[in-house]
């Protein structure tokens, strides 16, 4: 008998142990949403090279009773990489040495289009604090706005670390329907005339520019914004990895293998902020939400001000280019050039809408900073 | 209303702050190409090739290889897109590595 009182009280030892006896409704529910962003990510192929790795992220992060992210190991590691902003630099990096800053150095009235297209950061982060947020959590969904998932990443870890799964989740949800939710923002607020404007050539731009605009934008935003030195700086690094033409083994490097490697880490370690008490709140769909106004707001604002730039440059810009000031690259410029071709075949906007979809990248970084620099992270 | 205030206030002060920030950008730009000093040579350049442009352009157009169906090709895209009014006078490889790149992603995305 003695035998099968140790088996029993074995078993029950593992029982209790296991993560079954631990497991919540939130939990499986968490799983379940899961499964979903994998549903997502690879059947509908929304963003699938990060929402695969955060929908994963959401399943492991909702296993009870593993104890990975308090004890030393490769998930804690990762968590870290989120946690201290170490993975969205890293990811910039990589992003800079895929971005051809040529079209904005060709037009560079094209970067206060980016520059307008912050404005929907700014309404999300209105709508925010009117919902009953802190000004640090709205800032962070204000972020979703500018279609940059690396800097709402580094917003969210500095800001409002308790809602990073929900504004990840929804910044890149969103920068995948950017071909949804586009265009019918720009056939509404734009005239057929309008969008059948032809812009001229771009001029050619020589590699000195190329080179010296990287260091001096480093050099200029991280001495005003210091906050966001980090990501300005890896992701000018990255450019002139790509622009010296003497780095190219670098260059590769960080586009490709540092990049995927990164996004990897980045995916997962976000999806495993997802755990249920701080995913399953009302305030995960005010998030989601928001998110969306976000976006129309800032692609609503870049066609505006594109309207302006046109009525005052003598009918010379094309209003569609303004949308792409949403610094989703290079989608939203593509967005550009599908509805402008449907106005006018022929009409090729997708080198000009490049200079305005780069400038947002830079634009949604200078927000976060004024924003970081205003608001001050809160006491962690 | 103490929330919809500050709100409000935080977004027109951040957005003048972004404006400031990328209008200097764009000045900064101008600047940078202003200063280029192989932007001179490049001036400099076109006008001395500009007394004797149709032989230059010749020895250019005129491949080593033979090239002659992807001339063809060529020559039949440009009319398809410009029409019949158009007359070819020279075909010879882009500079730009900007248009080049363009072209190649919008054939490997066949989306556009």
């Amino acid at each position: 008998m003695g035998i099968f009182d140790a088996f029993g009280t074995a078993l029950q030892a593992l029982w209790h142990d296991s993560g079954f006896y631990s497991l919540t409704m939130g939990n499986v529910i968490m799983m379940l949403v899961g499964c979903i962003l994998m549903y997502m990510a690879f059947a509908k192929e929304f963003e699938p090279l990060l929402l695969g790795p955060i929908s994963f992220g959401c399943i492991i992060a909702n296993f009870p009773a593993t104890h990975m992210l308090d004890e030393p190991g490769a998930m804690q590691l990762i968590s870290f990489g989120i946690k201290y902003e170490v993975f969205p630099p890293l990811i910039f990096m990589g992003v800079g040495a895929m971005t051809d800053f040529g079209p904005l150095l060709a037009n560079p009235n094209t970067i206060l289009l980016g520059a307008a297209a912050q404005f929907g950061v700014f309404i999300a982060l209105f709508g925010a604090m009117a919902l009953g947020f802190t000004p640090h959590q709205a800032s962070a969904i204000g972020i979703i706005g500018g279609a940059d998932g690396p800097t709402a990443i580094y917003m969210s870890a500095k800001m409002a670390p308790e809602l990073l799964g929900a504004i990840a989740v929804a910044a890149y949800s969103y920068m995948s329907l950017v071909p949804l939710i586009q265009p019918p923002i720009m056939m509404a607020f734009t005239t057929k005339a309008e969008r059948q404007i032809r812009m001229g050539q771009l001029r050619q731009v020589s590699k000195f520019e190329k080179i010296v605009f990287p260091v001096v934008c480093t050099i200029v935003i991280s001495l005003l914004l210091p906050p966001v030195a980090a990501l300005i700086a890896m992701l000018m690094l990255g450019n002139l990895l790509r622009e010296s033409g003497v780095t190219d083994r670098l260059s590769d490097t960080a586009q490709n293998a540092l990049c995927n490697i990164v996004t990897i880490f980045l995916g997962t370690g976000t999806g495993m902020t997802m755990n249920a008490d701080d995913f399953l709140r009302l305030q995960t769909i005010e998030i989601i939400c928001l998110g969306l106004v976000a976006f129309a707001g800032g692609t609503w604002a870049g066609l505006m001000f594109a309207k302006i730039m046109n009525l005052v440059m003598g009918g010379t810009i094309n209003p569609l280019i303004g949308s792409a000031g949403v610094s989703a690259v290079p989608m939203a410029a593509r967005v550009s050039q599908v509805v402008g071709q449907k106005a006018c075949p022929g009409n090729f906007l997708l080198m000009q809408a490049m200079g305005p979809n780069v400038a947002g990248v830079i634009g949604t970084a200078v927000a976060a900073g004024a924003m970081l620099a205003i608001l001050g992270t809160p006491n962690k | 209303m103490g929330n919809i205030q500050l709100g409000v206030t935080i977004m027109l002060i951040n957005m003048t702050i972004v404006f400031a920030v990328l209008f200097g950008l764009c000045i900064m730009i101008r600047v940078i190409h202003a200063v280029d000093p192989t932007n001179k040579k490049k001036e400099v350049a076109p006008a001395k090739a500009a007394p004797a442009p149709a032989p230059a352009a010749a020895p250019v157009a005129a491949p080593k290889a033979d090239n002659s169906a992807v001339i063809a090709v060529i020559a039949a895209a440009v009319a398809a897109y410009e029409g019949d009014d158009v007359k070819i006078v020279t075909v010879r490889p882009v500079e730009s590595t900007t248009w080049k790149n363009a072209g190649r992603a919008v054939g490997i995305a066949n989306k556009v």
